[in-house]
Protein backbone atom coordinates (compact mmCIF):
# COMPACT_ATOMS: atom_id res chain seq x y z
CA UNK A 1 0.00 0.00 0.00
CA UNK A 2 1.13 3.59 -0.49
CA UNK A 3 0.59 6.62 0.95
CA UNK A 4 -2.15 8.01 -1.81
CA UNK A 5 -4.04 5.05 -2.07
CA UNK A 6 -4.23 5.59 1.96
CA UNK A 7 -5.29 8.42 1.89
CA UNK A 8 -8.25 8.33 -0.44
CA UNK A 9 -9.05 5.57 1.21
CA UNK A 10 -9.20 7.15 4.51
CA UNK A 11 -11.27 10.49 2.82
CA UNK A 12 -13.61 8.59 1.35
CA UNK A 13 -14.80 6.74 4.05
CA UNK A 14 -14.49 9.65 6.88
CA UNK A 15 -15.34 12.77 4.22
CA UNK A 16 -16.42 14.67 7.18
CA UNK A 17 -13.88 13.88 9.73
CA UNK A 18 -10.75 13.69 7.76
CA UNK A 19 -9.43 17.26 6.92
CA UNK A 20 -6.02 18.03 5.34
CA UNK A 21 -5.11 15.23 4.24
CA UNK A 22 -1.75 15.16 2.44
CA UNK A 23 1.30 13.62 1.91
CA UNK A 24 4.89 14.47 3.31
CA UNK A 25 6.55 11.67 1.18
CA UNK A 26 6.65 7.94 0.49
CA UNK A 27 6.62 6.88 4.02
CA UNK A 28 4.61 10.14 6.09
CA UNK A 29 1.15 11.06 5.93
CA UNK A 30 -0.30 13.65 8.06
CA UNK A 31 -3.95 14.60 8.43
CA UNK A 32 -6.34 16.10 11.04
CA UNK A 33 -9.26 14.41 12.38
CA UNK A 34 -12.32 15.17 14.28
CA UNK A 35 -11.90 14.95 17.60
CA UNK A 36 -15.03 12.84 18.39
CA UNK A 37 -14.83 10.34 15.35
CA UNK A 38 -10.91 9.72 16.34
CA UNK A 39 -12.05 6.17 17.57
CA UNK A 40 -13.52 5.29 15.12
CA UNK A 41 -11.36 6.28 12.10
CA UNK A 42 -8.65 4.49 14.29
CA UNK A 43 -10.86 1.40 14.11
CA UNK A 44 -10.98 1.93 10.66
CA UNK A 45 -7.36 2.81 10.20
CA UNK A 46 -6.26 -0.61 11.83
CA UNK A 47 -9.00 -2.81 10.39
CA UNK A 48 -8.97 -1.72 6.81
CA UNK A 49 -5.54 -0.14 6.17
CA UNK A 50 -3.46 -2.52 8.14
CA UNK A 51 -2.39 0.27 11.12
CA UNK A 52 -1.95 -2.15 13.48
CA UNK A 53 1.10 -0.37 15.33
CA UNK A 54 0.28 2.63 17.81
CA UNK A 55 4.22 4.49 17.79
CA UNK A 56 3.21 7.04 20.11
CA UNK A 57 0.23 9.72 21.51
CA UNK A 58 0.98 13.33 22.17
CA UNK A 59 -0.09 16.45 23.20
CA UNK A 60 1.21 19.65 21.59
CA UNK A 61 -0.15 23.30 22.97
CA UNK A 62 -0.46 25.85 20.35
CA UNK A 63 -0.90 29.03 22.70
CA UNK A 64 -0.91 31.70 20.34
CA UNK A 65 -3.76 29.48 18.58
CA UNK A 66 -5.65 28.84 22.22
CA UNK A 67 -5.52 25.45 20.95
CA UNK A 68 -4.05 22.28 22.10
CA UNK A 69 -3.40 19.32 19.74
CA UNK A 70 -3.55 15.43 20.16
CA UNK A 71 -0.88 13.99 17.98
CA UNK A 72 -1.44 9.81 17.18
CA UNK A 73 1.43 8.79 15.10
CA UNK A 74 -0.10 5.04 13.70
CA UNK A 75 2.86 2.62 11.65
CA UNK A 76 2.14 -0.51 10.77
CA UNK A 77 3.92 -3.72 11.48
CA UNK A 78 3.52 -4.50 7.26
CA UNK A 79 4.09 -1.48 5.39
CA UNK A 80 6.43 1.51 5.84
CA UNK A 81 3.89 4.48 6.16
CA UNK A 82 3.74 6.60 9.55
CA UNK A 83 0.41 8.21 9.70
CA UNK A 84 0.09 11.62 11.76
CA UNK A 85 -3.16 12.14 13.03
CA UNK A 86 -3.60 15.15 14.62
CA UNK A 87 -6.86 16.47 16.51
CA UNK A 88 -7.66 20.05 17.26
CA UNK A 89 -8.70 21.09 20.66
CA UNK A 90 -9.98 23.94 22.56
CA UNK A 91 -7.49 25.20 25.32
CA UNK A 92 -10.59 25.37 27.80
CA UNK A 93 -11.82 22.07 28.66
CA UNK A 94 -9.98 20.35 26.22
CA UNK A 95 -11.86 17.11 25.75
CA UNK A 96 -11.45 14.07 23.22
CA UNK A 97 -12.50 9.84 23.15
CA UNK A 98 -9.81 7.83 24.27
CA UNK A 99 -8.85 4.50 22.04
CA UNK A 100 -7.70 2.44 24.19
CA UNK A 101 -10.50 -0.13 22.74
CA UNK A 102 -8.80 0.03 19.43
CA UNK A 103 -5.27 0.53 20.72
CA UNK A 104 -4.15 -1.47 23.84
CA UNK A 105 -0.81 0.64 24.73
CA UNK A 106 -2.48 3.97 24.21
CA UNK A 107 -3.71 3.43 27.38
CA UNK A 108 -0.18 4.95 29.26
CA UNK A 109 0.27 7.27 26.52
CA UNK A 110 -3.18 8.91 27.28
CA UNK A 111 -2.33 8.83 30.82
CA UNK A 112 0.85 10.73 30.16
CA UNK A 113 -0.50 13.17 27.82
CA UNK A 114 -3.52 13.73 30.38
CA UNK A 115 -1.14 14.79 33.72
CA UNK A 116 1.11 16.71 31.53
CA UNK A 117 -1.37 18.86 29.42
CA UNK A 118 -4.94 18.17 31.60
CA UNK A 119 -6.65 16.44 27.62
CA UNK A 120 -8.80 14.78 29.34
CA UNK A 121 -10.03 11.50 27.58
CA UNK A 122 -13.18 10.60 27.85
CA UNK A 123 -13.78 6.74 28.33
CA UNK A 124 -10.47 5.59 29.54
CA UNK A 125 -10.24 2.56 31.41
CA UNK A 126 -7.97 4.34 34.30
CA UNK A 127 -6.99 7.98 34.16
CA UNK A 128 -4.37 8.67 36.94
CA UNK A 129 -1.21 9.70 36.59
CA UNK A 130 1.85 7.90 36.01
CA UNK A 131 5.09 9.60 35.76
CA UNK A 132 4.04 12.65 38.26
CA UNK A 133 2.76 13.08 41.87
CA UNK A 134 -0.91 13.25 42.48
CA UNK A 135 -0.08 16.54 43.88
CA UNK A 136 0.56 18.07 40.66
CA UNK A 137 -2.19 17.27 38.62
CA UNK A 138 -3.74 20.74 37.70
CA UNK A 139 -0.39 22.20 37.03
CA UNK A 140 -0.07 20.66 33.26
CA UNK A 141 3.96 21.02 33.01
CA UNK A 142 4.62 20.99 29.08
CA UNK A 143 2.02 23.86 28.56
CA UNK A 144 3.57 26.81 27.39
CA UNK A 145 2.07 29.01 30.31
CA UNK A 146 3.37 26.70 32.90
CA UNK A 147 5.76 28.51 35.78
CA UNK A 148 7.56 25.74 37.39
CA UNK A 149 6.43 23.77 40.34
CA UNK A 150 9.11 24.08 42.88
CA UNK A 151 8.48 27.95 42.44
CA UNK A 152 5.09 27.74 43.10
CA UNK A 153 5.23 25.00 45.96
CA UNK A 154 7.54 27.80 47.85
CA UNK A 155 5.44 30.86 47.43
CA UNK A 156 2.52 28.59 48.85
CA UNK A 157 4.72 27.59 51.98
CA UNK A 158 5.70 30.93 52.40
CA UNK B 1 -5.81 -3.14 44.52
CA UNK B 2 -5.44 -3.66 48.60
CA UNK B 3 -9.40 -3.17 48.39
CA UNK B 4 -10.23 -6.61 46.62
CA UNK B 5 -7.53 -8.62 48.59
CA UNK B 6 -9.02 -12.07 49.82
CA UNK B 7 -7.72 -13.93 53.26
CA UNK B 8 -5.04 -16.01 51.36
CA UNK B 9 -3.97 -13.31 49.38
CA UNK B 10 -1.11 -10.76 49.65
CA UNK B 11 0.57 -7.79 47.98
CA UNK B 12 3.99 -7.34 47.68
CA UNK B 13 5.71 -4.69 46.09
CA UNK B 14 9.28 -5.31 44.60
CA UNK B 15 11.46 -2.45 43.83
CA UNK B 16 11.96 0.62 43.14
CA UNK B 17 15.65 -0.12 43.68
CA UNK B 18 14.98 -3.66 44.14
CA UNK B 19 18.16 -5.92 43.10
CA UNK B 20 15.69 -8.06 40.87
CA UNK B 21 14.50 -4.87 38.93
CA UNK B 22 15.73 -3.35 36.18
CA UNK B 23 16.02 0.31 37.46
CA UNK B 24 13.67 1.89 40.42
CA UNK B 25 10.40 1.57 38.89
CA UNK B 26 8.04 -0.42 41.20
CA UNK B 27 6.01 -3.70 39.78
CA UNK B 28 3.16 -4.37 42.66
CA UNK B 29 2.16 -7.81 42.86
CA UNK B 30 -0.98 -9.21 44.05
CA UNK B 31 -0.19 -13.32 44.87
CA UNK B 32 -2.46 -16.15 45.58
CA UNK B 33 0.19 -18.69 46.76
CA UNK B 34 2.92 -18.32 44.65
CA UNK B 35 0.58 -17.04 41.50
CA UNK B 36 0.96 -13.56 40.14
CA UNK B 37 -3.17 -12.59 40.14
CA UNK B 38 -2.76 -9.17 39.19
CA UNK B 39 0.27 -6.75 38.75
CA UNK B 40 0.03 -2.90 38.82
CA UNK B 41 3.22 -1.04 37.84
CA UNK B 42 4.05 2.36 39.46
CA UNK B 43 6.71 4.51 37.05
CA UNK B 44 7.87 8.11 37.95
CA UNK B 45 10.51 7.34 40.41
CA UNK B 46 13.34 9.17 38.01
CA UNK B 47 11.21 11.42 35.95
CA UNK B 48 13.51 13.58 34.59
CA UNK B 49 11.33 16.12 32.35
CA UNK B 50 13.94 15.81 29.46
CA UNK B 51 10.83 16.89 27.22
CA UNK B 52 10.17 20.01 28.73
CA UNK B 53 14.27 20.78 29.32
CA UNK B 54 14.58 20.40 25.44
CA UNK B 55 11.88 22.83 24.69
CA UNK B 56 14.34 25.52 26.65
CA UNK B 57 17.65 24.54 24.92
CA UNK B 58 19.14 25.32 21.56
CA UNK B 59 19.27 22.27 19.21
CA UNK B 60 23.17 22.10 20.07
CA UNK B 61 22.57 22.28 23.96
CA UNK B 62 19.57 19.36 23.24
CA UNK B 63 21.84 16.83 21.84
CA UNK B 64 23.78 16.69 25.19
CA UNK B 65 20.85 16.33 27.24
CA UNK B 66 19.12 13.39 24.77
CA UNK B 67 22.24 11.36 25.50
CA UNK B 68 20.82 11.46 29.36
CA UNK B 69 17.63 9.64 28.00
CA UNK B 70 19.32 6.00 28.56
CA UNK B 71 22.87 6.08 28.84
CA UNK B 72 22.95 2.59 27.69
CA UNK B 73 22.09 3.78 23.97
CA UNK B 74 23.47 7.35 23.94
CA UNK B 75 24.55 7.56 20.74
CA UNK B 76 21.19 5.86 18.82
CA UNK B 77 19.23 8.46 20.91
CA UNK B 78 21.47 11.07 19.52
CA UNK B 79 21.05 9.81 16.00
CA UNK B 80 17.26 10.32 16.63
CA UNK B 81 17.49 13.76 17.67
CA UNK B 82 20.30 14.63 14.87
CA UNK B 83 18.29 12.89 12.31
CA UNK B 84 15.24 14.64 12.93
CA UNK B 85 16.71 18.16 13.25
CA UNK B 86 18.53 16.74 10.14
CA UNK B 87 15.24 16.32 8.20
CA UNK B 88 14.04 20.03 9.17
CA UNK B 89 16.96 21.73 8.07
CA UNK B 90 17.25 19.78 4.74
CA UNK B 91 21.20 18.55 4.79
CA UNK B 92 22.33 15.18 4.53
CA UNK B 93 25.45 13.97 6.03
CA UNK B 94 28.35 12.90 3.30
CA UNK B 95 28.74 9.12 3.60
CA UNK B 96 32.24 8.93 5.34
CA UNK B 97 29.91 10.62 8.32
CA UNK B 98 26.87 8.38 7.77
CA UNK B 99 29.50 5.38 7.96
CA UNK B 100 31.03 6.69 11.08
CA UNK B 101 27.49 6.50 12.50
CA UNK B 102 26.53 3.35 11.72
CA UNK B 103 29.92 2.00 13.23
CA UNK B 104 29.00 4.04 16.31
CA UNK B 105 25.38 2.58 16.05
CA UNK B 106 26.19 -0.81 16.09
CA UNK B 107 28.38 -0.67 18.63
CA UNK B 108 26.42 0.56 21.08
CA UNK B 109 23.81 -2.15 19.97
CA UNK B 110 26.33 -4.73 21.07
CA UNK B 111 27.50 -2.97 24.12
CA UNK B 112 23.97 -2.77 25.42
CA UNK B 113 22.79 -6.64 24.44
CA UNK B 114 26.01 -7.69 26.10
CA UNK B 115 24.98 -5.90 29.37
CA UNK B 116 21.22 -6.61 28.90
CA UNK B 117 22.36 -10.54 28.53
CA UNK B 118 24.41 -10.16 31.86
CA UNK B 119 21.88 -8.58 34.02
CA UNK B 120 19.60 -11.11 32.82
CA UNK B 121 22.09 -13.95 34.18
CA UNK B 122 22.15 -12.01 37.46
CA UNK B 123 18.34 -11.87 37.86
CA UNK B 124 18.10 -15.48 37.63
CA UNK B 125 20.68 -16.21 39.59
CA UNK B 126 23.72 -16.75 36.84
CA UNK B 127 25.86 -14.53 38.43
CA UNK B 128 29.04 -14.72 36.56
CA UNK B 129 27.46 -14.38 33.41
CA UNK B 130 27.63 -10.55 34.14
CA UNK B 131 31.28 -11.07 34.94
CA UNK B 132 31.67 -12.56 31.38
CA UNK B 133 29.64 -10.19 29.40
CA UNK B 134 30.77 -7.05 31.42
CA UNK B 135 34.96 -8.05 30.10
CA UNK B 136 33.62 -8.04 26.86
CA UNK B 137 31.35 -4.81 26.74
CA UNK B 138 34.54 -2.89 28.53
CA UNK B 139 36.40 -3.90 24.95
CA UNK B 140 33.54 -2.42 22.92
CA UNK B 141 32.74 0.24 25.12
CA UNK B 142 37.22 0.84 24.92
CA UNK B 143 36.73 1.27 20.74
CA UNK B 144 33.45 3.77 21.42
CA UNK B 145 35.85 5.68 23.63
CA UNK B 146 38.11 5.75 21.27
CA UNK B 147 36.57 7.63 18.80
CA UNK B 148 34.13 9.76 21.01
CA UNK B 149 36.29 10.27 24.03
CA UNK B 150 33.78 8.92 26.16
CA UNK B 151 32.07 6.16 27.78
CA UNK B 152 28.52 6.53 28.17
CA UNK B 153 27.83 10.02 27.54
CA UNK B 154 29.43 11.27 24.29
CA UNK B 155 27.64 14.65 22.23
CA UNK B 156 29.62 13.42 19.42
CA UNK B 157 27.24 13.84 16.53
CA UNK B 158 27.10 16.56 15.36
CA UNK B 159 24.08 18.46 12.41
CA UNK B 160 25.52 17.06 9.19
CA UNK B 161 27.86 15.01 10.11
CA UNK B 162 30.06 13.95 12.82
CA UNK B 163 32.47 15.71 15.54
CA UNK B 164 35.95 13.66 14.73
CA UNK B 165 36.88 11.53 11.83
CA UNK B 166 38.02 7.23 13.27
CA UNK B 167 41.23 7.74 15.00
CA UNK B 168 44.38 6.16 13.73
CA UNK B 169 44.81 1.95 14.12
CA UNK B 170 40.94 2.50 14.36
CA UNK B 171 39.61 -0.71 12.07
CA UNK B 172 43.28 -3.30 13.37
CA UNK B 173 41.87 -2.50 17.41
CA UNK B 174 38.25 -3.10 16.70
CA UNK B 175 38.56 -6.21 14.19
CA UNK B 176 40.84 -7.80 16.87
CA UNK B 177 38.21 -6.99 19.82
CA UNK B 178 35.08 -8.24 16.88
CA UNK B 179 37.73 -11.65 17.04
CA UNK B 180 37.75 -12.22 20.35
CA UNK B 181 33.88 -11.37 21.24
CA UNK B 182 32.96 -13.80 18.61
CA UNK B 183 34.17 -16.34 20.66
CA UNK B 184 33.10 -15.27 23.58
CA UNK B 185 29.37 -14.96 22.21
CA UNK B 186 29.91 -18.49 20.88
CA UNK B 187 30.73 -19.20 24.64
CA UNK B 188 27.71 -17.42 26.03
CA UNK B 189 25.32 -19.45 23.38
CA UNK B 190 26.71 -22.78 24.76
CA UNK B 191 26.45 -21.44 28.05
CA UNK B 192 22.90 -20.87 27.86
CA UNK B 193 22.05 -23.61 25.88
CA UNK B 194 24.02 -26.07 28.23
CA UNK B 195 23.01 -24.83 31.53
CA UNK B 196 20.18 -26.65 32.76
CA UNK B 197 18.81 -24.45 35.44
CA UNK B 198 18.66 -21.67 32.48
CA UNK B 199 16.85 -23.69 30.10
CA UNK B 200 14.71 -24.83 32.94
CA UNK B 201 13.99 -20.86 33.96
CA UNK B 202 13.93 -19.23 30.29
CA UNK B 203 12.18 -21.96 27.84
CA UNK B 204 8.51 -21.77 27.45
CA UNK B 205 8.15 -18.91 29.90
CA UNK B 206 6.69 -15.60 29.50
CA UNK B 207 5.55 -16.78 25.96
CA UNK B 208 4.29 -13.64 23.87
CA UNK B 209 2.81 -14.99 20.30
CA UNK B 210 3.18 -12.79 17.65
CA UNK B 211 -0.45 -11.92 17.47
CA UNK B 212 -0.34 -10.47 21.13
CA UNK B 213 2.97 -8.79 20.72
CA UNK B 214 1.47 -6.86 17.62
CA UNK B 215 -1.62 -5.86 20.19
CA UNK B 216 0.25 -4.96 22.93
CA UNK B 217 2.87 -2.37 20.54
CA UNK B 218 6.20 -4.12 21.54
CA UNK B 219 9.11 -3.54 19.02
CA UNK B 220 12.72 -4.65 18.77
CA UNK B 221 14.00 -8.23 20.15
CA UNK B 222 10.83 -8.65 22.39
CA UNK B 223 9.21 -8.79 19.10
CA UNK B 224 11.11 -10.36 16.44
CA UNK B 225 11.97 -13.61 19.18
CA UNK B 226 7.73 -14.41 18.54
CA UNK B 227 8.67 -14.09 14.55
CA UNK B 228 7.74 -10.68 13.81
CA UNK B 229 10.25 -9.70 11.25
CA UNK B 230 10.12 -5.99 11.87
CA UNK B 231 13.27 -3.79 12.02
CA UNK B 232 13.26 -0.20 11.23
CA UNK B 233 16.71 -0.48 9.79
CA UNK B 234 14.76 -2.37 7.11
CA UNK B 235 11.70 -0.96 6.76
CA UNK B 236 13.07 2.45 6.91
CA UNK B 237 16.27 2.31 5.80
CA UNK B 238 17.92 5.54 7.36
CA UNK B 239 21.88 6.49 7.09
CA UNK B 240 23.56 3.73 4.46
CA UNK B 241 21.71 0.39 5.94
CA UNK B 242 20.37 0.24 2.50
CA UNK B 243 23.95 -0.32 0.89
CA UNK B 244 24.85 -2.81 4.00
CA UNK B 245 24.02 -6.40 4.05
CA UNK B 246 22.59 -7.98 7.14
CA UNK B 247 19.46 -9.92 8.31
CA UNK B 248 17.08 -9.30 10.53
CA UNK B 249 17.75 -12.13 13.50
CA UNK B 250 13.96 -13.50 14.61
CA UNK B 251 12.97 -16.88 16.37
CA UNK B 252 9.81 -18.65 16.68
CA UNK B 253 9.26 -19.60 20.46
CA UNK B 254 8.54 -15.79 21.74
CA UNK B 255 10.07 -17.06 25.34
CA UNK B 256 12.66 -15.79 27.53
CA UNK B 257 14.64 -18.32 26.15
CA UNK B 258 14.08 -16.67 22.51
CA UNK B 259 14.77 -13.40 23.38
CA UNK B 260 18.22 -13.80 24.67
CA UNK B 261 18.96 -16.04 21.62
CA UNK B 262 17.83 -13.01 19.40
CA UNK B 263 20.26 -10.65 20.97
CA UNK B 264 23.04 -13.13 20.62
CA UNK B 265 22.31 -13.39 17.15
CA UNK B 266 21.88 -9.98 16.45
CA UNK B 267 25.32 -8.97 18.39
CA UNK B 268 26.96 -11.26 15.79
CA UNK B 269 24.96 -9.83 12.29
CA UNK B 270 26.18 -5.73 13.95
CA UNK B 271 29.42 -7.30 13.70
CA UNK B 272 29.22 -8.64 10.53
CA UNK B 273 27.91 -5.27 9.65
CA UNK B 274 30.75 -3.60 11.29
CA UNK B 275 33.37 -5.49 9.48
CA UNK B 276 31.89 -3.97 6.30
CA UNK B 277 31.71 -0.58 7.25
CA UNK B 278 35.16 -0.81 7.76
CA UNK B 279 35.79 -1.92 4.57
CA UNK B 280 33.87 0.23 2.42
CA UNK B 281 34.35 3.03 4.25
CA UNK B 282 34.99 5.97 1.64
CA UNK B 283 37.02 8.81 2.47
CA UNK B 284 35.99 12.44 2.13
CA UNK B 285 34.98 15.53 4.10
CA UNK B 286 32.58 15.07 7.26
CA UNK B 287 30.10 17.58 6.77
CA UNK B 288 28.46 18.60 3.33
CA UNK B 289 31.09 21.31 1.72
CA UNK B 290 29.76 24.96 1.03
CA UNK B 291 28.00 25.05 4.07
CA UNK B 292 27.91 26.29 7.68
CA UNK B 293 27.64 22.80 9.34
CA UNK B 294 30.61 21.85 11.53
CA UNK B 295 31.59 25.43 11.89
CA UNK B 296 31.09 27.03 15.49
CA UNK B 297 27.85 28.81 15.24
CA UNK B 298 26.72 30.05 18.34
CA UNK B 299 22.94 29.89 17.07
CA UNK B 300 20.98 27.89 14.64
CA UNK B 301 17.85 28.35 13.02
CA UNK B 302 15.84 26.06 12.03
CA UNK B 303 13.13 26.25 9.45
CA UNK B 304 9.54 25.95 10.93
CA UNK B 305 8.24 22.33 10.06
CA UNK B 306 7.48 19.19 11.98
CA UNK B 307 9.17 15.72 11.00
CA UNK B 308 8.87 12.15 12.75
CA UNK B 309 11.67 10.69 12.72
CA UNK B 310 12.50 6.40 13.59
CA UNK B 311 16.00 4.70 14.43
CA UNK B 312 16.48 1.19 15.55
CA UNK B 313 17.43 1.29 19.31
CA UNK B 314 18.88 -1.61 20.78
CA UNK B 315 15.27 -2.22 22.60
CA UNK B 316 13.02 -1.78 19.34
CA UNK B 317 11.80 1.43 17.50
CA UNK B 318 12.93 4.68 19.24
CA UNK B 319 11.45 7.73 17.81
CA UNK B 320 11.01 11.51 17.76
CA UNK B 321 8.21 13.80 16.99
CA UNK B 322 9.70 17.10 16.50
CA UNK B 323 7.98 20.42 15.79
CA UNK B 324 9.88 23.36 14.61
CA UNK B 325 8.58 27.00 14.83
CA UNK B 326 11.74 28.77 13.32
CA UNK B 327 12.93 29.67 16.27
CA UNK B 328 16.67 28.35 17.71
CA UNK B 329 14.79 26.12 20.13
CA UNK B 330 12.48 23.38 19.05
CA UNK B 331 8.59 23.91 19.64
CA UNK B 332 8.05 20.54 21.06
CA UNK B 333 10.15 17.35 21.12
CA UNK B 334 7.61 14.21 22.03
CA UNK B 335 10.30 10.81 22.54
CA UNK B 336 8.39 7.41 21.74
CA UNK B 337 11.51 5.25 23.58
CA UNK B 338 11.41 1.50 22.60
CA UNK B 339 11.25 0.74 26.00
CA UNK B 340 7.85 2.05 26.79
CA UNK B 341 5.29 -0.31 25.22
CA UNK B 342 7.83 -3.12 26.52
CA UNK B 343 7.27 -2.08 30.13
CA UNK B 344 3.08 -1.44 29.91
CA UNK B 345 3.44 -5.05 28.39
CA UNK B 346 4.70 -6.69 31.66
CA UNK B 347 1.72 -7.02 33.55
CA UNK B 348 -0.23 -8.96 31.01
CA UNK B 349 2.61 -11.49 30.89
CA UNK B 350 3.52 -12.04 34.38
CA UNK B 351 -0.21 -12.66 35.56
CA UNK B 352 -0.98 -16.41 35.54
CA UNK B 353 2.67 -17.26 36.05
CA UNK B 354 4.52 -17.90 39.32
CA UNK B 355 6.51 -15.22 41.59
CA UNK B 356 9.82 -16.84 40.73
CA UNK B 357 8.88 -16.10 36.54
CA UNK B 358 8.34 -12.75 37.47
CA UNK B 359 12.48 -12.15 37.37
CA UNK B 360 13.02 -13.96 34.39
CA UNK B 361 10.31 -12.04 32.56
CA UNK B 362 11.03 -8.89 33.35
CA UNK B 363 14.88 -8.99 33.28
CA UNK B 364 14.50 -10.97 29.18
CA UNK B 365 12.83 -7.78 28.22
CA UNK B 366 16.66 -5.85 29.07
CA UNK B 367 14.82 -2.69 30.49
CA UNK B 368 16.32 0.82 31.20
CA UNK B 369 13.54 2.59 33.26
CA UNK B 370 15.11 5.90 32.89
CA UNK B 371 14.34 5.71 29.35
CA UNK B 372 10.56 4.36 29.76
CA UNK B 373 10.66 7.33 32.86
CA UNK B 374 11.60 10.28 30.64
Amino acid sequence: MDVAEILKSLTDAFPEAISEATAESEIRARSYVDKDEVRKVCQYLKDSLQFDHLCSVCGVDYIKRNELEVVYHIASYNHPVVLTLKARLPRENPEIESIVSVYWNANWYERETYELFGILFKNHPNLKPLVLPEDMIGEWPLRKDYEGFPNKTARNLV
Amino acid sequence: MEEQLEPNEMIVHLGPQHPMQPGPFRLNLRLKGETVVDADIELGFIHKGIEKILENKTYLQGITIVDRICYLVALVNEECFVGCTEKLLGIEPPERSQYIRVILDELTRIQSHLLGMGEFGEFIGFVSMFMYTIREREEVLGLIDMITGARVTHSYLKFGGVRDDLPDGFKEKALSVFNNLKKSVDDFEEMFHTDRIFRERTVGVGVLTADVAKNLGVSGPVLRATGVPFDIRKNEPYLVYKDLDFKVCTETAGDCFARVQVRINEIRESIYILEQCLDQIPGGPLFPEGTMYGRRTPVMRVPAGEVFHRVEDPRGEMGMYMISDGSDKPYRVKIRGPYYPTLQALPPLIIGTTVADVASISGSMDGCTSEADR
